[in-house]
């Protein structure tokens, strides 16, 4: 046993797995998901969670734990090497390539690195979203200006990415990933470039998207963030599922 | 879907714009191609018509010896006359034989002032309906009995009876060899131009590759993500038929007048539909390339 390990099993005695038969309708099922990229060692090794709709969820871990991969498996852009996911609906190893972007539709997703088109303003960057899947002019001019001001920058839709500070980027991507009112949202070190204070805010405003009924996983290494939010945390050790608890906390495994 | 197809136009004019130098490679690559094609399409409908020119122009002369008797000439006048793949049966005398040779010598009258007697035979000459079939009648005239009484060298009768043989061949011989070396090259500038736009359409996949990876996170079709790319490719093939069709029509009206005075002997005729043909051809050819190079393209670089 790593002293890791050991130091885990002195602060939370046993994993609590709590029960979720009264939480609804499931989003997410993974059953004994394992993921190697290469032969002998697992990024991911026999994960088994369930997330049921509208819950907010923190997947923490440290850098190589297996957070990011978990996350590229919920949105298929990685296969696991065995064992079932559900999102959504869509059993991920059965779904074929050409419907994977009728899954994309029902997940928003929030970067790091905000991933926003520098050549487009506020509105286009999240207009774009919407003109890829078809939506009409009108449902665009309604919408977009109503989710931008959802985040909080109604006073700056016609700005550039670069007239905006990294926090106001970031809820330029977050009004992106939830302009088309996805059931599941997704976040992957969405404060990782921010400072804590900006931070707050961008968590706050993930919490209040929450509370509309969309469920929300972030994966992160902000553990302040985490032990301030108390809300269910799936930690996450060398691919090994090592914690799953309500109204958690980072704990130590950074 | 009307959105949609402007969204596809502006993004391929956009990516136009912004890889012009590949884009022009593209286009000139694709625009020579297709000018050698369109060039050896017109070839060989020129071909054809001279072909079809010349073998309407074969007939059949029987040289007769100057002592052969005037019944057996009727005679196997008669027995022609009588075939049905021949169309008219002529006896030319001696001295409408050297009328004839006089007007060809024109340029040379000593030549002709040179004769003392008329030397020049006379002879038969033979019409056929289809001068394919011109072997049936060569041996009919070539076993008949007359033949070896009026001929002029009966010991030989393929200097007696002559018909332009092998000119028909060798023609058609000369321009298949033209044909297989143009569609050679045509094969090679189509694959050369096939390169070149599969490469702009790479250069375009990676510039756009951010605003590709965020379609893809936010659930655009794959035909979505690919309809620009493949317009571009269209577009590319597109401009250079046209330039390649213009060039052609140019060519048409403004040089093949001055070449046809002076080769008289060659009609040129180049109808519209003929020309119409062609554009429609090289329009066609170019699309196929433009959309094959993009899918190529994607099929390698754009990971969906």
């Amino acid at each position: 046993m790593s002293d890791l390990e050991s130091r885990l099993d002195q602060i939370v005695p046993e994993p609590q797995f709590s029960p979720r038969a009264n939480r609804g309708p499931l989003m997410i099922s993974m059953k004994n998901v394992s993921k190697r990229y290469v032969a002998n060692k697992a990024a991911l090794e026999n994960i088994n969670v369930e997330v049921a709709a509208g819950e907010f969820v923190f997947i923490v871990g440290h850098s190589g734990s297996g957070k990011s991969t978990f996350i590229r498996m919920l949105l298929r852009e990685v296969q696991p090497s065995s064992g079932q996911i559900i999102v959504a609906g869509h059993d991920l190893s059965r779904l074929k390539n050409s419907k994977v972007p009728y899954l994309r539709r029902n997940i928003g997703c929030v970067f790091q690195d905000f991933k926003l088109l520098p050549n487009k303003t506020a509105f286009e960057n999240v207009a774009f979203a919407l003109q890829v899947i078809g939506k009409s002019k009108h449902v665009i001019n309604t919408q977009v200006p109503e989710v931008l001001r959802l985040v909080g920058l109604e006073g700056k839709i016609h700005n550039y990415p670069h007239e905006l500070s990294g926090g106001e980027q970031q809820r330029v991507s977050v009004a992106r990933a939830f302009v088309n009112r996805p059931p599941l949202l997704l976040c992957d070190e969405p404060t990782g470039n921010l400072d804590p204070q900006t931070s707050l805010g961008i968590m706050k405003l993930l919490e209040r998207i929450n509370r509309t009924g969309t469920t929300t996983l972030i994966a992160t290494h902000d553990q302040e963030m985490v032990n301030y939010m108390r809300q269910r945390v799936i930690a996450l050790d060398e691919g090994q599922l090592v914690r799953d608890q309500d109204r958690g906390v980072y704990g130590n495994v950074d | 879907m009307s959105i949609n197809l402007g969204y596809f136009i502006s993004e391929a004019a956009i990516s136009f714009k912004r890889n012009w130098v590949m884009t022009f490679g593209g286009i000139a690559t694709i625009f020579l191609s297709l000018l050698l094609m369109g060039s050896a399409l017109l070839m060989n409908s020129l071909v054809n018509d001279m072909v079809g020119d010349i073998e309407g122009r074969v007939i059949i002369q029987v040289w007769i010896h100057d002592d052969a008797e005037y019944v057996d000439i009727e005679s196997l006048q008669a027995i022609l006359e009588g075939h049905g793949n021949v169309a008219g049966v002529e006896l030319i005398g001696k001295d409408e034989a050297l009328e004839r040779f006089t007007y060809m010598m024109q340029d040379s009258p000593q030549i002709v002032e040179q004769l003392r007697d008329n030397p020049l035979p006379r002879s038969l000459e033979v019409e056929l309906v289809d001068t394919q079939e011109i072997d049936g009648v060569v041996s009919l005239i070539k076993g008949s009995d007359e033949i070896l009484r009026i001929a002029d060298s009966p010991d030989d009768l393929d200097r007696s009876v002559t018909y332009g043989q092998g000119i028909v061949e060798t023609l058609l011989g000369a321009t298949q060899t033209a044909r297989y070396a143009g569609i050679a090259l045509v094969g090679i500038l189509a694959l050369v131009s096939l390169i070149f736009i599969n490469n702009t359409i790479r250069l375009a996949i990676y510039a756009r590759r951010n605003e590709l990876s965020i379609m893809r996170l936010v659930g655009a079709s794959n035909g979505f993500i690919r309809a620009p790319f493949i317009l571009e490719g269209i577009l590319q093939a597109l401009v250079g038929a046209l330039l390649a069709i213009l060039v052609l029509l140019a060519v048409k009206s403004f040089m093949f007048p001055g070449l046809q005075e002076t080769l008289a002997f060659i009609t040129f005729n180049f109808t519209n539909a003929l020309m119409t043909e062609i554009a429609l051809i090289l329009l066609g050819s170019g699309v196929v390339i433009g959309t094959l190079g993009a899918i190529i393209a994607m099929r390698r670089y754009l990971k969906i």
